[in-house]
């Protein structure tokens, strides 16, 4: 990858400057926001050079670059991925640096076009990262949304948690491809696998995992009508919700006279949600098949496996609802990315009957965490959802795919 | 075949009895009295590229799914939904296909209506704006296949035992509810038209049944009007474009009469049992063909099914419209005993020809293909015949 994240960070946070981040980030933003508008001056000029000589200048392509890993620098802090008040200077050594290779041949019909291509990766890192992204603003993308949840957590215990800062790390590394490809540092589209980003993220032990096995192929018919295909699955799982839902209120007060999910109402609400995953894997392209109706464990490529019940500490279990809410929070932002990458899968899937890797790895993720999100507020177990980019791959060969695909 | 032989001789007497006079004979009726030359030009023009394109349009539905039939078994592997699932996949696609070939017909169609101000839709609208309705089709859809392969693979090729009456009961279930299903349904606004409804209603002893408009007028010019529900669901439903002063007063009295016919002669329920009649042999061959696939409980049958259901609906066209037919002649004979206003009949065939560009006397094999109704110079005639029977009688 030409322009790529890497990650120095020990988590622990100044209570203080975490604070008042957003105030002492102003002038760093003042700044970022001069320099931005100098750095689209330089990357229209970028542009008729590359046309012309198929290559950005070496100036152009420093002085961007210069820009960019400032602006990663200063989103970092503000997002807390990162502790150190960052120098104005965009100079390397920084705890969430961005190491950008020299400049390199381009293609001229890329280069011409860049922004219309540029689109769907700007709408993308605007979902992933918030602030500063292109498409809704701060509030809706999943790294705002973790930094916002993040800051409460960093006030009380002086420490970030990982997969808040692996989140918005894996949003900056996103962002800053996409805007590398927007302003001509490289003609190599964005990569949107968490995988691919952070490489050495894993999720830790958890009572809820996803696993994906799935070999990419997509049937173009079957795609085509993939949401009116789903429709007598979307009725049945309304009503099997239904039935779910008086079944969750039961298992409240079971779980919390009991300090345990009863067997019988945990296999029958592991049962609903295992079918709920199915639904949405086929539904949101993670998956190709048309899956079955009963959830049966197993019978799907993309699958949940649930652990039996454990004991619950009773008092996380009588304000559930409450202590989810921000794991629902970030869910809903989460389910906006999944939206719009099954919405990216659906067109490429048309044109070329498989998903990209990428895509369908996100895709995963967002299903992962609102797997366990939601198998915490039905009081499956009372382990939080992981928040990082962690990818639930199957064990076994590796699908290989070149990372250039868009 | 015995069952069949012994409900239809059952039931034949009771659904070929009309209050049509059974040798009446209708005076000959030239429709150059009616209409201008050019008129009949003009509609003859309209509706015969409407039928071709409804030929070509079915023809490539038959190859599409004969396509389909041969190789729609590959879709097995695209599902991981165990055996009725599959068929319930199999099924919607065969819907999808059926909905993409028509598409380019269904264009043209839409082209020529508003070409000739019959259709106000627009492209888009027409395209997307009934997603709805086809994840609604699909879902029926999924319902049939989920009866018939569970009975399938319970009764194996004795399904239809119970598969027909339970299916004809899911029927029978969306006629009762299908007139909660019209959007945009209101009261007649005319209190004079509302006074006519009832007194028609009062005279046909169908008081409890309301008139309700349907709002159409944003889509399509075309006037129409139709009797629905069962029971207590029954309705007369008018397109506002029938009351949009193109007809007058005593034509649309002549519309209500009509339709109050259909639930006087009970054509609803007269029509289900024609379903009964029609729907067995179309089962027998379905389970026939699809057994070559390893039978009905097989998801693998279910394109081939598809394709069986398709091309008897299609030879059965001509003997369905030829009962409809017979139905809508004795709602037309209804009517003119309820108004006692044959000129009423006339005028209002004469104008339901122009406003919707119907041929009023279209040839042979377009009558037997195409005509559900009595072709306006028959329905004319009708009105004269009843005239006629009414002088006599004097």
């Amino acid at each position: 990858m030409p322009i790529r994240l890497t990650i120095d960070d020990d988590l622990q946070r100044s209570r203080l400057t975490v604070f008042f981040r957003l105030l002492l980030a102003i002038p760093h933003l003042v700044w970022l926001s001069l320099w931005g508008s100098l750095a689209i001056l330089v990357a229209i000029a970028s542009w008729i050079a590359t046309l012309i000589s198929g290559r950005s200048p070496d100036m152009f392509h420093s002085f961007i670059g210069s820009y960019l890993r400032y602006s990663t620098h200063v989103l970092a802090y503000l997002f807390l991925a990162a502790n150190p008040f960052p120098g104005f200077t965009g100079r390397p050594g920084y705890p969430v640096d961005l190491v950008i290779e020299p400049p390199r041949p381009q293609n001229r019909w890329v280069t011409g076009f860049r922004i219309v291509l540029a689109l769907p990766a700007l709408i993308l890192s605007g979902l992933l990262l918030g602030g500063g992204g292109s498409y809704q603003g701060a509030q809706t993308g999943a790294g705002a949304t973790a930094a916002f949840l993040g800051w409460f957590v960093c006030l009380a215990r002086a420490r970030m948690p990982a997969g808040f800062r692996n989140l918005i790390a894996y949003g900056l590394a996103y962002s800053a491809q996409a805007g590398g490809y927007l302003l001509l540092l490289t003609d190599r589209y964005p990569n949107a696998d968490p995988v691919q980003h952070l490489p050495s993220e894993s999720e830790p032990p958890h009572p809820v995992r996803l696993t994906v096995d799935d070999d990419l192929r997509r049937s173009r018919l079957i795609v085509f009508f993939r949401l009116l295909l789903a429709v007598p699955h979307f009725v049945w799982l309304l009503l099997w919700g239904i039935v779910v839902f008086v079944v969750v209120i039961a298992n409240w007060f079971a779980t919390l006279f009991a300090g345990r999910s009863p067997a019988s109402l945990h296999g029958f609400i592991a049962r609903y949600s295992r079918y709920a995953v199915h639904v949405y894997a086929f539904v949101f392209l993670i998956a190709n098949p048309f899956p079955g109706f009963t959830g049966r464990p197993g019978s799907y490529p993309v699958d949940v496996h649930f652990e039996p019940p454990e004991r619950q500490n009773r008092w996380l279990t009588g304000f559930r609802l409450f202590v989810a809410l921000p794991a629902l929070l970030l869910a809903g932002a989460l389910a906006t990315v999944l939206y719009v990458v099954a919405l990216f899968s659906w067109f490429v899937v048309l044109s070329r009957g498989r998903v990209p890797l990428q895509l369908r790895n996100l895709g995963a993720y967002c299903l992962r965490y609102s797997t366990q999100a939601n198998a915490y507020v039905m009081l499956l177990h009372d382990r939080y959802p992981y928040t990082g980019p962690a990818v639930p791959l199957a064990p076994g060969p590796a699908v290989a795919e070149p990372d250039h695909a868009a | 075949m015995v069952v069949l032989g012994a409900l239809a001789a059952a039931t034949l007497p009771y659904l070929l009895r009309s209050n049509v006079p059974s040798g009446l004979q209708l005076p000959h009726v030239d429709s150059g009295t009616y209409f201008s030359d050019t008129q009949l030009d003009r509609a003859r023009d309209y509706e015969r590229f409407l039928e071709l394109d409804w030929i070509l349009s079915q023809v490539a539905l038959v190859v599409v799914l004969a396509l389909y039939a041969a190789r729609g078994e590959r879709f097995v592997r695209e599902s991981a939904a165990g055996r009725i699932g599959t068929g319930m996949l199999l099924g919607m696609i065969g819907l999808a296909l059926v909905w993409l070939s028509k598409l380019p017909f269904g264009l043209a169609q839409l082209w020529w209506e508003r070409r000739h101000h019959v259709s106000k839709q627009s492209y888009v609208d027409w395209a997307f704006g009934n997603w709805f309705g086809l994840g609604a089709e699909f879902l029926f859809a999924c319902g049939v296949i989920l009866i018939v392969m569970t009975l399938a693979g319970l009764l194996r090729d004795r399904w239809w035992l119970a598969g027909v009456p339970a299916l004809l009961g899911v029927g029978l279930l969306f006629a009762f509810v299908q007139p909660f299903l019209l959007p945009d349904l209101h009261r007649l606004r005319s209190p004079a038209l509302a006074a006519d409804a009832k007194r028609l209603a009062r005279e046909e002893g169908l008081e409890q049944i309301p008139v309700r408009v349907e709002e159409v007028h944003k889509f399509t010019t075309a006037p129409n009007a139709e009797a629905v529900g069962l029971g207590s669901s029954r309705r007369v439903i008018l397109w506002d474009t029938l009351l949009d002063r193109r007809f007058k007063r005593k034509q649309v009295d002549a519309v209500i009469a009509h339709e109050f016919g259909h639930h006087r002669r009970h054509h609803i329920w007269k029509g289900f049992l024609w379903s009964v009649l029609f729907a067995i042999p179309v089962a027998f061959a379905v389970t026939e063909v699809a057994r070559r696939r390893g039978g009905l409980q097989d998801p693998r049958a279910v394109p081939v099914a598809l394709l069986v259901i398709t091309v008897a609906s299609l030879l059965l066209l001509p003997l369905q419209n030829t009962v409809t037919r017979r139905y809508e002649r004795e709602a037309d004979w209804v009517a003119l005993q309820t108004t006692r206003d044959p000129a009423a009949m006339r005028s209002l065939m004469r104008t339901l020809a122009i406003t919707s560009r119907a041929d009023p006397n279209p040839p042979a094999w377009s009558y037997v293909l195409f005509q559900d109704h009595p072709t306006i110079v028959q329905r004319i005639a009708l009105a004269d015949a009843w005239q006629q029977s009414r002088a006599a009688a004097r």
